[in-house]
């Protein structure tokens, strides 16, 4: 029979991975950010409070008004060791040294009050900027490759320091009559790898080893402004003709008229 | 004694020698040698448990499984995981619990306010004795040990069983905020005090403190 090993406050690691689904936060009278409900258990004394609570935090919330998505975040604070998971999915931690990390939303844990989290201008993403230590998680593990590449949407995670992320359609698949149909249709075999997300430059692209995609967190609204992306009807206005309605959405694009 | 071992961490082998065990009624997978299987009304605990598990709701349909040979045990993909029992008693949600050894005696019991917190009613399962038992958890289980001087605190929905002696209490951090919308999503915690071990997996259930 295998025992099962057992841990204590003094065997638990600091800031480590337990095991490759469960990661160990070490407070010492420090403060962590945490997604909402991703703590499981914990020694010692922690306080748990949601962003704008703390003594500072209420005068910033008053006062500052920005789209963040900030009731999905949690401050932990005190002394102990506290086990972070999400849903048995595989959790890491990374480091950035004074650098810029964006990841997809609904992967992101946790990170330290060193780095700044920030909307990305990419809808659906975060981006993370300064020095700390992140947890992430990801359905298999992360797989961390240079640029140039090409990488399906779905098993993207994240990229560090790397610029212009950008869709990558094949070519012969998408133009004229047929692949217009084909896309439309899905007769002709759509191989479903059509579309790609694209990365030069260099940097890191952080991908995991599965299509799955985690449900999607709140990242808050844009700012409803023309020229930014997401930014609802405003900034979709000004192009082009408004749609008619026997258009057919993209139609007559794909078809190549 | 049944020899438990796991075959892989998603599934138990379980070797008999004429003696029994107890499993979750359809999950044994494949066996070798002689087996016979036999389905116990109301957890194997007779009429009154019978009785019982229907008014308390920890209803667990059980199989007792005999034989000589090794017997292969698994569900639904959860990892599993080994418990010796020395002459103690472990505090499961009959929704976990795989395997018991066919020495050990299973019950119900009263869980107050935590129970109610998960989800699962507000009675657990028992399982008292000595030898050796399986339970099932969403990701692998981490044991953590609970003593006089490290209590610990446990999300309702990532607790799975504890052993022991073990005092638990319900804490809730539900403030104002809470009632405005602005709670930490950790209101709910169960504190365990004293000497023992608890199991938690790496996943939450959705309880209905989780959104709170």
């Amino acid at each position: 029979m295998s025992t099962p090993v057992v841990l204590d406050p003094m065997t638990l690691p600091s800031d480590d991975n337990v095991n490759p689904y469960t990661f160990c936060v070490e407070l010492k009278g420090s403060s962590w950010f945490l997604q909402r409900g991703k703590m499981i258990a914990y020694y010692g004394s922690i306080d748990f409070q949601g962003i704008g609570h703390g003594r500072l935090d209420r005068l910033v919330r008053t006062s500052f008004h920005s789209p963040l998505h900030a009731s999905d975040w949690v401050v932990a604070e005190g002394s102990g060791k506290m086990l972070l998971a999400d849903r048995a999915f595989d959790v890491n931690s990374f480091d950035l040294d004074e650098g810029n990390l964006t990841i997809r939303s609904g992967n992101l844990l946790a990170f330290q009050p060193t780095l700044a989290l920030k909307q990305s201008i990419v809808p659906g993403f975060l981006t993370l900027i300064g020095t700390g230590k992140f947890v992430a998680a990801s359905n298999g593990p992360v797989e961390f490759l240079e640029p140039p590449i090409r990488v399906d949407p779905q098993a993207l995670v994240g990229w560090a320091d790397c610029p212009s992320p950008c869709h990558h359609y094949d070519h012969g698949y998408m133009t004229g009559v047929m692949g217009g149909l084909r896309q439309l249709t899905g007769l002709g075999g759509a191989s479903g790898e059509e579309h790609q997300f694209e990365f030069v430059g260099a940097g890191t692209v952080l991908l995991q080893s599965s299509e799955a995609l985690m449900p999607e967190q709140a990242t808050g609204a844009t700012p409803q402004q023309a020229g930014v992306p997401g930014g609802g009807a405003a900034g979709q206005g000004g192009q082009g003709a408004p749609r008619l309605p026997g258009q057919l959405g993209d139609l007559q694009r794909r078809f190549g008229l | 004694m049944a020899q438990f071992r796991l075959q892989s961490s998603k599934v138990l082998a379980v070797s008999l020698t004429g003696d029994g065990v107890k499993a979750k009624n359809g999950s044994m997978v494949a066996y070798d040698g002689q087996m016979a299987f036999k389905k116990m009304s109301g957890g194997g605990e007779g009429i009154r448990g019978m009785v019982t598990r229907r008014l308390t709701g920890e209803q667990m349909t059980v199989m007792e499984v005999k034989g000589h040979g090794t017997c292969f045990f698994a569900d639904r993909a959860s990892e599993i995981n080994l418990v010796q029992l020395h002459n103690d008693t472990l505090y499961v949600e009959s929704s976990n619990l795989l395997c018991t050894d066919g020495g050990l005696r299973t019950g119900t019991s009263f869980t107050g306010l935590r129970g109610a917190s998960q989800g699962n009613g507000l009675f657990t399962t028992t399982v008292e004795g000595s030898g050796q038992a399986a339970i099932m958890s969403d990701g692998p289980a981490v044991v953590l040990r609970v003593s006089p001087q490290y209590p610990l605190n446990v999300d309702p929905g990532a607790y799975i069983a504890h052993q022991g002696r073990v005092s638990q209490s319900f804490q809730s951090g539900v403030n104002f905020r809470t009632l405005i919308g602005e709670g930490s999503g950790e209101s709910f915690q169960i504190r365990f005090e004293g000497d023992g071990l608890v199991y938690v997996q790496p996943s939450e259930r959705n309880t209905v403190g989780g959104e709170v």
